[in-house]
């Protein structure tokens, strides 16, 4: 279970602004939102890369902020973070990269054969023939690859929780939905909870349990993606019919300006 | 009146940044310097790495290092024999020779051979992992950046640029004795003389001193300058020329340093 408690963070402006969301065990969630309004921002301080200046994030009950650095590298142990663009590691084999997603001092413990059979399962469980890839470097990948790669790192270690920062940006139709695929497979499997920061509307209400929505730093819309689709709220449905978020604060705007102007004629 | 004012102003407040500016980079540096050195008494660091980084450093650079060494060694004969020819003896010209070399010219000349081979690389590598979130990745993996990339370089610096200095300093005194026979016709027995004239054992461990910080100081730089890297590839370009200048400046005012410390 993930807990976000009141988070604050400003870089030139503030990008959280009292975030308080809590994600239940074994739960898919998806957060949506316009660019530049917090979602990276509220994955990274899962796991502590980004540090807010007010509140705190559980993981599991333990904190991330206030724990210390032991209860820091527990919960590191038991999440993995699929970067937007895999964030692999140039001078390392897939092989060796995917290996990095297991514990350090694995190789020793597991032995070369074992290491070799789990990074090889990894590959396989993201369509990835261990056989052509296992040897390449990450400049002789494709984006797709690189993501599907990305993906193999994170589940080697069989991890508690997995977030996913815009696990399709970038990929064409057909890519993207493999790697949708495979984040529903895997959540089903696994029961793993899973966070994904996506602009994929349509990817997010078709393998999310739950849907947030968050706008200018705070959370806009919570619920089921039937919830979302019933939605009246107007940055709501901009999502959900895929119009533009101007067009939609246009609206609100033009909404609440109506209200007032019927309020004062009463 | 005013236009003075104003100007002075403009410098002060120019003088001011600068000096924030070097403290928060010699901060940094320290912070960076205690992180490394706890990683590295806590067992943490792999040998292997180190053996690596060395690989790449030493023995890598070392082509460079004798090309420049030997150039050294070979002006300061020839333009050593050109100022000495017919007004003091010649044998002089082997101290010269031996000093310039084995107390200047070597740790410098080195230092700046590993700015541009090494350094350079470090901030660039280390730049580009940060804004590609390859750090992130790391510490997302239970990886500390400090322990898996920063300390094997840095000890690795300190390990092998004495090393590279000693084999600077003997080719560019062998250039340099090579160069005298064949310009001034100056015996490699009478340089040898002059060489241990005005020798003193002191001269080689200072020379090996100045490596030593040498050592420390291109790592320390290029590897803070990477870490603080922001801003795409544009962030990069500019860390990684702020640190190269950053650590030319480093290493000459380190060596002017030396001698009211060490040799007076």
């Amino acid at each position: 279970m993930i807990e976000y408690i009141g988070l604050h963070k400003r870089f030139d402006v503030p990008v959280l602004a009292g975030v308080t969301l809590t994600v239940g065990e074994g739960e898919t969630l998806s957060v949506l939102g316009p660019s530049g309004t917090g979602k990276s921002v509220l994955l990274k301080t899962t796991i502590g890369l980004i540090v807010p200046e007010r509140g705190d994030v559980r993981v599991d009950g333990d904190s991330v902020f206030t724990g210390g650095r032991r209860a820091l590298q527990t919960i590191r142990r038991h999440v993995r973070y699929v970067f937007q663009y895999a964030a692999l590691f140039d001078s390392l084999t897939v092989y060796d990269n995917v290996a990095m997603g297991l514990p350090e001092g694995a190789a020793r413990t597991l032995g070369r054969a074992e290491l070799l059979r789990r990074v090889s399962r990894s590959l396989e469980d993201v369509n990835l023939d261990p056989a052509l890839v296992l040897h390449k470097l990450p400049a002789e990948l494709s984006g797709g690859m690189r993501k599907r790669v990305g993906l193999a790192r994170a589940l080697v270690g069989e991890p508690r929780i997995i977030l996913y920062d815009e696990p399709v940006t970038g990929l064409d139709p057909v890519n993207a939905a493999t790697v949708n695929n495979l984040i529903t497979s895997i959540a089903e499997h696994t029961r793993v909870t899973s966070v994904i920061v996506t602009h994929d509307v349509e990817g997010a209400l078709e393998m999310s349990d739950r849907v947030a929505l968050l706008d200018h730093g705070r959370l806009r819309f919570v619920g089921t993606p039937e919830e979302f689709r019933s939605s009246q709220d107007p940055m709501v449905r901009a999502f959900a019919d895929r119009r533009t978020a101007a067009a939609a604060a246009l609206e609100l705007v033009e909404r609440d300006e109506d209200d007032t102007e019927n309020g004062a004629s009463e | 009146m005013r236009r003075v004012s104003a100007g002075l102003i403009r410098l002060l407040r120019a003088a001011g940044r600068t000096a924030v500016g070097f403290s928060a980079h010699a901060g940094g540096i320290g912070l960076l310097t205690a992180r490394v050195a706890r990683a590295t008494l806590a067992g943490g660091v792999a040998f292997a790495d180190v053996v690596k980084q060395a690989y790449e450093m030493g023995l890598q650079s070392l082509p460079l290092v004798m090309v420049t060494a030997v150039l050294s060694g070979v002006v300061t004969s020839q333009q050593g024999g050109y100022q000495f020819t017919g007004s003091i003896p010649l044998y002089v010209l082997g101290s010269v020779v031996a000093s310039s070399v084995v107390l200047e010219l070597g740790p410098v000349m080195t230092a700046f051979v590993l700015i541009g081979r090494v350094g350079a690389r470090i901030t660039a590598e280390l730049g580009t992992m940060v804004v590609s979130e390859q750090i992130d990745a790391l510490h997302s993996l239970g990886r500390d950046p400090v322990r898996v990339l920063a300390a094997p370089r840095l000890l690795a610096g300190i390990l092998v640029t004495p090393l590279l200095v000693g084999i600077a300093n003997m080719v560019g005194l062998f250039a340099g004795l090579v160069a005298a026979r064949a310009t001034v016709g100056l015996g490699p027995e009478s340089f040898l003389y002059g060489a241990r004239l005005f020798w003193h054992s002191w001269d080689l461990l200072y020379s090996i001193t100045k490596a030593f910080a040498f050592g420390f100081i291109i790592p320390a730089i290029s590897l803070h300058m990477g870490l603080i890297t922001r801003g795409g590839a544009e962030g990069v370009g500019r860390n990684t020329t702020t640190s190269v200048v950053f650590m030319i400046i480093t290493v000459l005012v380190t060596d002017a340093l030396f001698p009211p410390l060490f040799l007076n």
